[in-house]
């Protein structure tokens, strides 16, 4: 835009009816020539006296009423903070401050003392409370331990590498009656599995034998479930090798020195 | 020891009135409002042509007043000149966002209003004679005009219509509009100086 043209914008500078831009435009001419300025005032001044001889309308009160209530509302939301206090002297204010302080503190702390003590008394109880269940656990666990050592102590120590699994069968007398003895033949215990036993009437067990050659050892006595079977470790004082056969056989409930009544399973090892 | 001299709010310029305002003085902005309301009105009306949203310009003018007076710069003006604008150009920008065009509504040239001898009724009697007579001033400076170059300046003024815009709306080339400003503000300039016009 050249010079003329900014000059033509002149007056509508002094009306105010420029864009932005070209407000920009005329403020940047105007900085660098006074005349032009001078100009500019005259023709400002007479837009300005405009507003003055615009016809004057009595305004309804409402409008006023509604402008002071919102100023008001207005004062309320931002000068609460700032309403001057009645004048007092100032040590005196000081004065008050310090004991209204002093008094608060001192509520303050009196509190804190009641909810410290109601606090501690909660957590002597919960302390309380947790040791009782401290006790009980470790008395848990030590059963616990004890179960496992025990669990440990019966518990066949065998070699899984040398392990070997013998099929038990069932005499004529209890054909159905099969099982498996599962042992290290180099260690002292072996575990018996044993199924198809039905259970037996009262003052009978079933006793297993380990037999070496023809001389029969009692290994312990079966359990049957209502299912005819049943789990037992067998624990021999010699190697499990060293046996020639494993039999179980229907004893008197206290069991026998050797097997008085028939003979269920018989198999060689 | 100097004595002060005591000015009531009434005796007060608009300009220590504003600084008051400033200071969160709702005193002094009912002051302002009493002397200038119903030229702000008139002006809002004039350019929105419509009495409630004249009315409602009207009030948010002097809410702004009350929350801008801060940043008003005596320096850079008289009170009413920036006070005006503030309502010219809310008024303006109703006129535009509502899309309408100016009504009808008494202008300078209606010298048989029944307001136009209207006091502004915050003003003492000296202040009210001289609003009066400040509005006849302007009133006989705008009627000195030709009516082309009256046109174009108050459809610039008051509704803020740029250039191309009255172009448009006249019909007439852009430089016929340029010369038509300058020449009728140069003309208002001179009729005001001539009349001793002091706003």
């Amino acid at each position: 835009m050249d010079i003329r043209q900014i000059e033509e914008l002149l007056p509508f500078y002094a009306l105010d009816a420029l864009t932005d831009e070209e407000r920009e435009q005329v403020e940047v001419y105007l900085r660098k020539r006074p005349e032009a300025r001078a100009q500019m005032e005259e023709m400002r001044s007479a837009a300005l006296a405009l507003p003055y001889g615009i016809t004057l309308m009595e305004p309804p009160r409402r409008s006023k009423d509604a402008l002071m209530a919102r100023v008001a509302a207005d004062q309320r939301v931002r000068g609460s903070s700032k309403q001057e206090q009645p004048s007092r002297p100032r040590v005196m204010r000081l004065e008050n401050l310090f004991q209204m302080f002093s008094l608060g503190a001192a509520i303050a702390a009196i509190l804190w003392a009641v909810v410290l003590n109601s606090q501690l008394s909660q957590l002597r109880k919960e302390v309380s409370a947790l040791g009782t269940a401290l006790v009980a656990q470790s008395n848990s666990i030590d059963q616990l331990n004890n179960s496992v050592n025990q669990i440990n102590a019966n518990t066949p120590k065998v070699n899984p590498s040398n392990v070997i699994t013998v099929s038990l069968k069932g005499t004529d007398t209890r054909p159905q009656a099969q099982g498996q003895l599962i042992a290290d033949p180099n260690s002292r215990s072996a575990v018996l599995v044993i199924a198809g036993l039905a259970p037996l009437e009262a003052g009978k067990v079933y006793q297993v034998w380990l037999i070496e050659g023809s001389t029969p050892r009692s290994a312990g006595f079966l359990a049957m479930d209502v299912h005819g079977q049943a789990i037992l470790i067998l624990n021999s004082e010699s190697v499990i090798g060293s046996f020639d056969a494993l039999g179980i056989s229907i004893e008197p409930e206290q069991g026998s020195q050797q097997p008085t009544g028939d003979i269920v399973v018989l198999s060689d090892l | 020891m100097r004595s002060r001299e005591l000015v009531t709010p009434e005796q007060a310029s608009d300009e220590i009135l504003t600084a008051q305002v400033a200071r969160g003085n709702s005193a002094a902005l009912e002051t302002l409002y009493d002397r200038h309301a119903s030229t702000v009105l008139g002006i809002s009306l004039k350019v929105t042509g419509d009495r409630a949203v004249a009315e409602d310009i009207l009030q948010e003018t002097f809410w702004r007043v009350w929350r801008s007076a801060a940043t008003y710069e005596a320096q850079r003006g008289s009170f009413t000149s920036w006070l005006f604008r503030i309502a010219r150009n809310l008024a303006i920008d109703t006129y535009r966002r509502q899309n309408t065009r100016p009504q009808a509504v008494p202008d300078m040239d209606d010298t048989d209003s029944a307001l136009e001898q209207m006091p502004d009724p915050g003003m003492d009697v000296p202040q009210q004679a001289q609003s009066v007579f400040v509005r006849r001033q302007v009133r006989a400076a705008m009627k000195s005009l030709p009516q082309v170059q009256r046109q174009v300046i108050e459809m610039a003024y008051f509704y803020g219509m740029t250039r191309q815009e009255i172009a448009e709306a006249t019909g007439e080339a852009l430089g016929t509009i340029h010369t038509r400003a300058r020449l009728g503000l140069q003309k208002l300039r001179d009729e005001l100086d001539r009349e001793e016009f002091e706003g």
